[in-house]
């Protein structure tokens, strides 16, 4: 059953060109052109109940215009938004409150009251009956730890904790949807684990549809089945994690510094894609060949001075499904044209 | 209900404020002080003026202190309930305001109880001593029907300078600047009214009565209860105070309600 | 050493980041022309009709109001208080202490940058069609202009040590509320700016004549309507030398401290 629905989602903004020089300053200080930005251009996709998403995205991509669209914040220039049955940019309000929302830097909590009284004050505001509001504090305080910073001020939070607290306070309400955006930005390893359990046990144990947006490849291989990739505000892929991550997310890149060569370096199962004085960068499958079988093959030849091991960062994982397709291992799935 | 509702939510909202400024126990005594000083600078200001001229048109020193204590008054509340509106500018660029988008209550209202700015006690010490100080040398006959027609023009004055401050903060829909309206429109507009309007050019004077109307929030009534001609108006001009000031604000409103359909729009 | 071609490039680059924020310009224009009007407004009122008051004639104080707008708008285009301690809290400043170049002076020859746009883009154009309309008073003695321009000079660097320094207090006070309030204070009335000397009572008078704030407003003004003229003129320019030279001492002490406090405490 699908909870979200999203038909050929668009929004346009119009930008003000900035003029370069003294004349073109001058001018500026008269008149301004304009000209149209496609935040978001045909996007459609559904989730179902209970689905945990990841939304994905080079940054400008589009990610939080369309959770802007989701969430009622922003209206659509095109195109039609469902969420749980509602229009959320025509019934705000009552959107609001089948929703919690986490913005990674941004917090929603009151930055100079002790941490408890945002709670209290969202209870009010979300009008949480008494009994329910105690029942999910006690859930809460003991997966979150809540406790150890309830009476301290948000602003003297670390940023784990006034992470942990902001995704408490989007749950007081029970809403059945949660967007996440950025939500282990700025965390220590501990931190993360520890906000990805949570997220985990709620989806599970609540059935509470999550839809998260990051730039963090762990976020995505721990937490979600499904991601939706997207682009210059168009999809690019919608379908499963395993698929993208086989063809791309196990390729790593070795980063080497080597002494004075003469022999060309040569290598099995893995390939110099770039050289600079000295410095070389070797991609390889993380299946065929491990770090340590690379280097081997190096210290055969030649000296190594320095080196480090590169994870694929979604930026370029996207750049490469843009440059190679996904030929030979699956189409993405075409954009659904009528209903 | 929905009302009453709303009522009891501004209450606990407006006490989250106080609790938090209240953290700031220096930076609020030096906000108290500070003010004090600006307005005593003024009074000062006019003080010295009328030191070799006696008199600004038909308006003495004393008079004049009225006048501008009534605007001191008002803006007293004023910065109380609606002074953060200047900063909806800074809300928008740095994603704080989307906050009051994703609640399920009216974000005018869940702006406007935001924040509860209790540092205007100078505003209040300020006026009140001018008050008394005034009253006296000006031998003026207080009635219960004149505290409550001052009382009724402070109302006025709080929403049509309120009214100005929502609708500088709708700008930053538009334009994404609401501190620099402030500082164009708002801080010329009261500075001209700390003057009896009288003085300026008669075009001036039906902008401030009609079109601004900051001639509501202390010339027209300081008027009435000084008994002071007002050329091109009705004597009686002042009693419309309140009614100008409700009127001006549900303007306001609706301008800022415009204003967020915009936002929603374009994002920023 | 003084680097003048680093200094230049810094007015430079502040002249065309000004041409940037067009809606600064015409707000600031804005609110000048409304504070014109006041003051305008309330000294014709004053003078009510009058010929002359106080042995200063009509015209001349019209004129030295206009003056001494324009002036308030070549002095409020530099940075502003305001700002000058948002860079304090930020630590912006801290960090321009690594660099090579003397921070205070960088500011100045930044300030000059944007005056200056702001000068030929509004003020200009405005006050000479002022002056074009309105029945004022003009010297007609080149000296006597170019001692104002002189003397408005001053005022502008006396007005700017004061204002930097009481921005850089921001580094020793954590709140500086009732200060600033004060320098604004002192700024309008002490300087003459709305109120020219010779009308104060008696005693403010000589208090405001000990004080530095009478060489940013009062001097070049009273020099433009010859109300300060012949020898004065040199004895008042003397005055504003005088104050020039304390102020920047005083900034640079201001300076020391702060630059100190941030070595030692890390801003």
């Amino acid at each position: 059953m699908a909870i979200i629905e999203v038909e050929h989602l668009m929004k346009e903004f119009k930008i003000a060109k900035r003029e370069t020089g003294f004349l073109g300053a001058m001018k500026g200080l008269v008149k301004r052109e304009f000209h149209t930005k496609h935040a978001v251009k045909d996007i459609s996709f559904t989730v179902d109940k209970g689905e945990m998403v990841g939304y994905i995205g080079p940054n400008g991509a589009g990610k939080s215009t369309t959770i802007k669209m989701l969430t009622g914040i922003l209206v659509p220039s095109g195109g039609t938004v469902k969420v749980n049955g509602i229009v959320p940019y025509e019934n705000r309000q009552a959107n609001a409150k089948n929703i919690g929302v986490v913005f990674g830097q941004r917090t929603q909590l009151w930055w100079d009251l002790p941490t408890i009284e945002s709670f209290e004050l969202l209870k009010e505001i979300y009008q949480v009956s008494h009994s329910r509001y105690k029942e999910n504090m006690d859930t809460f305080t003991e997966i979150l730890g809540l406790d150890e910073f309830i009476n301290t001020p948000v602003r003297q939070l670390s940023l784990g904790q006034r992470m942990r607290a902001d995704i408490a306070a989007s749950l007081l309400h029970d809403p059945p949807i949660l967007f996440l955006d950025e939500p282990t930005i700025g965390l220590d390893v501990v931190a993360k684990e520890r906000m990805r359990t949570f997220i985990k046990e709620i989806n599970k144990e609540r059935d509470i549809t999550v839809i998260l947006t990051t730039h963090d490849m762990e976020d995505i291989e721990q937490l979600c089945q499904r991601m939706v990739l997207i682009d210059h505000g168009q999809k690019v892929y919608d379908g499963e994690i395993a698929v993208v991550k086989n063809r791309f997310g196990k390729i790593r890149t070795l980063v080497v510094d080597l002494e004075q060569h003469s022999t060309p370096l040569t290598l099995e199962k893995a390939e110099v894609f770039k050289e600079e004085t000295g410095r070389y960068w070797i991609r390889f499958n993380r299946e065929d060949i491990s770090a340590s079988g690379v280097i081997t093959q190096i210290t055969q030849t030649h000296n190594i001075k320095d080196l480090t091991v590169e994870e694929p960062e979604i930026e370029s994982i996207i750049s490469r499904i843009y440059q190679e397709g996904f030929d030979g291992v699956e189409q993405p799935i075409p954009v659904k044209s009528g209903s | 209900m929905a009302f009453m509702r709303y009522i009891d939510l501004y209450f606990k909202l407006v006490a989250a404020g106080i609790r938090a400024q209240l953290q700031y126990r220096f930076a609020f005594f030096m906000r108290i002080v500070g003010m004090l000083t600006s307005y005593a600078g003024t009074a000062i200001t006019m003080w010295v003026m009328l030191y070799q001229f006696q008199e600004l048109g038909t308006w003495n020193f004393y008079e004049m202190l009225f006048l501008f204590a009534i605007a001191v008054l008002s803006w007293g509340f004023c910065i109380i309930l609606f002074f953060h509106f200047r900063s909806l500018d800074t809300y928008i660029l740095n994603g704080t305001f989307d906050r009051f988008l994703v609640r399920p209550i009216n974000p005018f209202f869940h702006f406007m109880a935001m924040k509860f700015d209790v540092a205007s006690f100078g505003q209040f010490i300020f006026s009140i001593f001018i008050f008394i100080w005034v009253s006296a040398e000006l031998q003026i006959h207080w009635t219960i029907a004149n505290v409550l027609f001052l009382f009724a023009a402070v109302i006025g004055g709080v929403l049509i300078q309120g009214g100005l401050l929502v609708i500088i903060s709708a700008f930053a829909f538009w334009t994404t600047k609401s501190e620099q309206f402030y500082w164009v429109v708002m801080y010329p507009a009261r500075n001209l009214t700390n003057y009896p309007l009288v003085i300026y050019p008669k075009m001036v004077q039906w902008f401030m009565a009609f079109v601004v109307p900051f001639g509501f929030v202390n010339y027209f009534p300081a008027s009435v209860i000084l008994g002071k001609e007002t050329p091109y108006f009705s004597e009686n001009i002042g009693y419309f105070s309140p009614l100008v000031g409700i009127v001006f604000f549900i303007i306001a409103y609706y301008i800022w309600m415009l204003g967020l359909s915009r936002y929603k729009s374009t994002g920023s | 050493m003084f680097n003048y071609r680093l200094y230049w490039t810094f007015a430079k680059k502040s002249f065309l980041r000004s041409a940037v924020y067009r809606f600064d310009v015409w707000s600031r224009l804005g609110s000048n022309v409304i504070f014109l009007l006041m003051w305008g407004s309330i000294w014709t009122v004053l003078y009510a009709g009058r010929e002359e008051a106080g042995g200063v004639s009509f015209q001349a104080m019209l004129t030295y109001i206009v003056v001494s707008q324009f002036l308030s708008g070549v002095n409020g285009a530099g940075t502003p208080l305001w700002e000058i301690q948002e860079k304090v809290r930020t630590g912006d400043i801290s960090l321009e202490l690594m660099r090579p170049f003397d921070v205070p002076l960088r500011y100045l020859f930044a300030d000059f940058g944007s005056v200056f746009f702001y000068m030929i883009t509004a003020l200009m154009p405005l006050y000479i069609i002022l002056f074009f309309f309105m029945d004022l008073s003009i010297p007609n003695d080149p000296l006597i202009w170019l001692a104002f321009l002189f003397a408005a000079f001053i005022g502008f660097l006396i007005r700017y040590c004061i204002e930097m320094a009481f921005g850089l207090l921001t580094f020793f006070l954590v709140e500086t509320g009732g200060v600033e309030d004060i320098f604004y204070f002192a700024m309008s009335l002490l300087s003459g700016s709305v109120i020219p000397l010779w009308f104060f009572p008696g005693w403010l008078a000589s208090f405001a004549s000990y004080l530095p704030f009478q060489g940013i407003y009062y001097i070049p003004n009273a020099i433009f309507i010859g109300e300060i003229a012949g020898n004065q003129i040199f004895t008042s320019i003397g005055i504003q030398l005088f104050w020039v030279v304390v102020t920047y001492i005083f900034l640079r002490l201001v300076w020391k401290k702060a630059s100190q406090k941030v070595v030692v405490q890390g801003g």
